[in-house]
């Protein structure tokens, strides 16, 4: 079985082990897609005809072009929406990135906004956030800038820091001070990991905007879709799940494209997996740096509700919060609403994401040993990964039903693909030297994955894990915003429809506030399994 | 001492690799022998085709022609029957493990998990007493070599391969490892091949030292090294000592003189 393992990581030419390491991966890649394609047609004519979960490809097309007018004139505007919150959105980040970099003091406390920023439930933000917007586009265009903030600003504050310190030595030198350096030095060093940042900020953007259609706007796929759902619209809701995919992907690429082309020489960066950045040692410093972050967002709070001047009946400010969960007459009933409904999303989401961590994981082993399968179906699995899943919720609800399972298959499905490739590229830059070591003495397939490809993953996965946080509390309040009825997405539409503001306020509250300490666990766990495991790779 | 382990014998051996595009030749009719027990050093200019030897023998590669035999088995065969230790320029530990288990991983390889009295006489052997718990991160790259070496004479293999195991490190400490080596091998007696760039090295440790020429990589002299052992430093002082780094010296700057013969005439 070393053969395998051995054909993996090394290639002599000759050592040609199966027929199919010779074909060429864009031929298996489309000969796996024409297969599920038939399989897809295959079984929604047979085991699921007319039952309303999976509609044939061939319907699919027909129903596309005979709606075709009214398909592309809203995917127009969603992908229009999509593009301004692109703009403002990573303008936004790479400003505070560059602001960060420069004043090195307000790093922290812009790094906790961001956080906090992608940590929110954008579902049930929205319909506050339409308080402000009124009914138009601003929503879904806020929506989508907002999407887009955290990793751009990432991704962009990675790309300052990386640059060579002696280029910066040479600014130095000549008595200039950081902001020469900046404008010299790191905004040029800066491009390919902000074009990485950017390339993911594409299917976000998407992404956003459509989440903020879900909730109400007079054109665009999201409500489109919802309105089909509750048609039971199959088709129409397979076209739109496929038009996001093909224009959410499309951005993505054509970013890709544009990097590759503006600076060929920069190895391909992935900002799923940039390691956490360290924590500065010292009692003082960790309060400080619990604190400062805090502080900044309750001030953030308190300044969004003051300069957009919403009326109190809407606008909640923190202490209106701490108020409802513990004061309030009422308090004991929100709170035994409000967490037992955290508790069953919890539960379902971290069931998911075990599912398809584990799943992932498998998978990736399954691909290190057997290298043409997995020729045939990373590059399917890479693109995959770029798909806003969450936008193609309504499909799962479809074919899964509406209950607990549905958010569990959504988390599973979500956390899959974008695990899988983080931790077999992770897998594939095992050191040639322990694999000599392994092979010396014989050792299989069994051993080589337990004594090197699965330790050597281990950063990757943490790396995943601490971004799939947020992202799978997300894609689970949608499920039940949208479809399944219970835990605290559902807690937030019936609050909604009862202009209940108060339960709405504290739901969001409580779940960004899960979805930052989770980040931040993750974040604990990752930094000491990099300092055990591979000192001097943290940031 | 009674010496053990395997003979060597490559006969006629050449590799090919495919390049980008083209090929390159890295070996063309090597021949070399090892006797049982014995320790021979190769030595050659960079990108001889050196490394490229030691993993044929080692039956990490296969050669595309001629023959290694080890007393009847071929490395292939040596490595499926677990009888080879290997040590590289980088050491090649596993970080999350520590001392005692990265050594203890060729035993767990070679199905002899609890044989934890082979770990501590190894950790003995290496000089790393109290440091049975460090992690590869905390341990100087010298103690880190240390480590490897124990791990390839952990499982008593008849054959040890060492690819540049000290190049990396600096002139004294690598000193130190090559009297270590030399004291190991002369304790346990196991065939030996030393890959290595520094010919006084190869001149210390070595009964046998052989120099390639360049690419494609081939014996062009052997030079056998008959001082008594054990070796110490006074050695590397004494005027014998320095005739015979002449002698190897003299050899290699040859050897990298024929690259433009070979290149003329194939023959």
């Amino acid at each position: 079985m070393s053969d395998t393992a051995q054909a993996t990581a090394k290639a002599p030419v000759r050592s040609g082990a199966s027929g199919l390491d010779r074909v060429p991966p864009r031929v298996l890649s489309a000969a796996v897609g024409i297969a599920v394609l038939a399989l897809w047609e295959l079984l929604a004519r047979t085991v699921y005809a007319g039952s309303y979960r999976l509609s044939p490809p061939t319907l699919v097309v027909v129903d596309f072009f005979e709606y075709r007018d009214l398909y592309l004139r809203n995917l127009w505007h969603s992908t229009k929406t999509a593009a301004w919150g692109f703009l403002w959105g990573n303008l936004a980040a790479i400003a505070l990135a560059g602001v960060a970099s420069i004043i090195p003091v307000l790093r922290r406390s812009i790094g906790a906004v961001a956080l906090t920023i992608f940590c929110l439930p954008f579902i049930a933000v929205a319909p506050i956030l339409r308080l402000i917007t009124g009914p138009g586009n601003g929503t879904p265009i806020t929506l989508s800038a907002l999407a887009v903030f955290f990793t751009t600003y990432v991704a962009a504050l990675l790309g300052f820091d990386t640059a060579p310190g002696s280029a910066l030595d040479v600014v130095r030198s000549f008595g200039r001070g950081r902001l020469a350096a900046f404008r010299r030095v790191r905004l040029r060093a800066s491009v390919p990991a902000m074009i990485a940042g950017l390339q993911i900020a594409a299917p976000a953007a998407f992404l956003g905007a459509v989440v903020g259609e879900f909730t109400g706007a007079r054109s665009g796929l999201g409500i489109l879709t919802v309105r089909a759902l509750g048609a039971l619209h199959t088709e129409r809701i397979w076209v739109i799940a496929l038009m996001s995919t093909i224009v959410a992907t499309g951005g993505y690429m054509v970013i890709g494209a544009l990097g590759r082309w503006l600076c060929p020489w920069a190895p391909a960066l992935d900002v799923g997996a940039v390691p956490a950045a360290r924590q500065e040692p010292g009692l003082l410093n960790r309060l400080a740096a619990l604190l400062a972050p805090i502080i900044v967002v309750f001030v953030f709070w308190y300044a969004f509700l003051w300069v957009f001047q919403i009326k109190p009946f809407f606008a909640k400010t923190p202490l209106d919060v701490w108020a409802e969960l513990f004061t309030n007459a009422d308090a004991a009933e929100t709170r035994s609403s409000v967490f037992g409904a955290l508790g069953t999303t919890m539960w379902t989401t971290s069931l998911g994401y075990v599912a398809g961590l584990i799943g992932a994981v498998v998978t990736a082993v399954v691909f290190v040993l057997i290298p043409w399968l997995e020729r045939a179906l990373m590059p399917i699995a890479v693109a995959l990964r770029s798909i806003p899943i969450i936008v193609t919720t309504p499909v799962i609800i479809l074919f899964v039903g509406r209950g607990l399972l549905t958010t569990t298959a959504i988390v599973a499905v979500m956390s899959f693909f974008p695990t899988l490739v983080n931790c077999y590229a992770a897998m594939n830059r095992t050191p040639e030297g322990i694999l000599d070591v392994l092979r010396s003495y014989d050792a299989g397939s069994a051993a080589h994955v337990r004594n090197a490809y699965l330790p050597t993953a281990v950063p990757a996965l943490l790396a995943s894990a601490r971004i799939a946080v947020p992202t799978s509390l997300l894609g689970a309040t949608v499920a039940e915003w949208l479809a399944t009825g219970d835990g605290i997405g559902a807690v937030m539409v019936i609050a909604f429809t009862r202009n209940d503001y108060n339960v709405l306020w504290v739901s969001v509250a409580v779940l960004t506030l899960v979805a930052v300490i989770g980040y931040w666990l993750v974040a604990a766990l990752e930094l000491r399994t990099l300092e055990r495991m591979a000192p001097g790779t943290s940031r | 001492m009674a010496r053990r382990g395997a003979p060597v014998d490559v006969v006629g051996v050449g590799r090919t690799f495919a390049l980008g595009g083209g090929e390159v030749e890295a070996l063309r009719g090597l021949d070399m022998h090892v006797p049982a027990g014995g320790f021979t050093a190769l030595i050659g200019p960079s990108g001889c085709g050196k490394s490229t030897a030691l993993r044929l023998v080692a039956g990490l590669d296969a050669p595309d022609e001629g023959t290694i035999d080890m007393d009847g088995a071929s490395p292939d065969q040596m490595r499926r029957g677990q009888r080879i230790g290997v040590a590289f320029q980088d050491p090649s530990l596993l970080p999350w493990r520590t001392v005692s288990t990265n050594i203890r991983l060729a035993l767990e390889l070679v199905g002899r998990r609890h044989d934890t009295k082979a770990v501590s006489d190894l950790i003995e052997l290496v000089g790393l007493q109290g440091f049975e718990k460090a992690r590869p991160a905390q341990l100087s790259g010298g103690m880190r070599q240390r480590v490897a070496i124990a791990r390839s004479l952990v499982t008593e293999p008849d054959l040890l391969l060492l690819d540049e195991p000290f190049g990396a490190l600096d002139a004294l400490t690598r000193q130190q490892l090559n009297d270590e080596l030399q004291r190991i091998w002369t304790a346990r007696g196991t065939t030996t091949i030393l890959v290595t760039h520094s010919i006084p090295e190869a001149v210390y440790v070595a009964d046998e030292v052989l120099v390639m020429s360049p690419r494609p990589g081939r014996v062009v002299a052997h030079h056998g090294i008959d001082f008594e052992r054990p070796r110490t430093r006074e050695l590397l002082l004494t005027d014998r000592f320095h005739a015979e780094v002449e002698a190897v010296s003299a050899s290699l700057h040859r050897s990298e003189g024929q690259v433009v013969q070979l290149d003329t005439d194939p023959s």
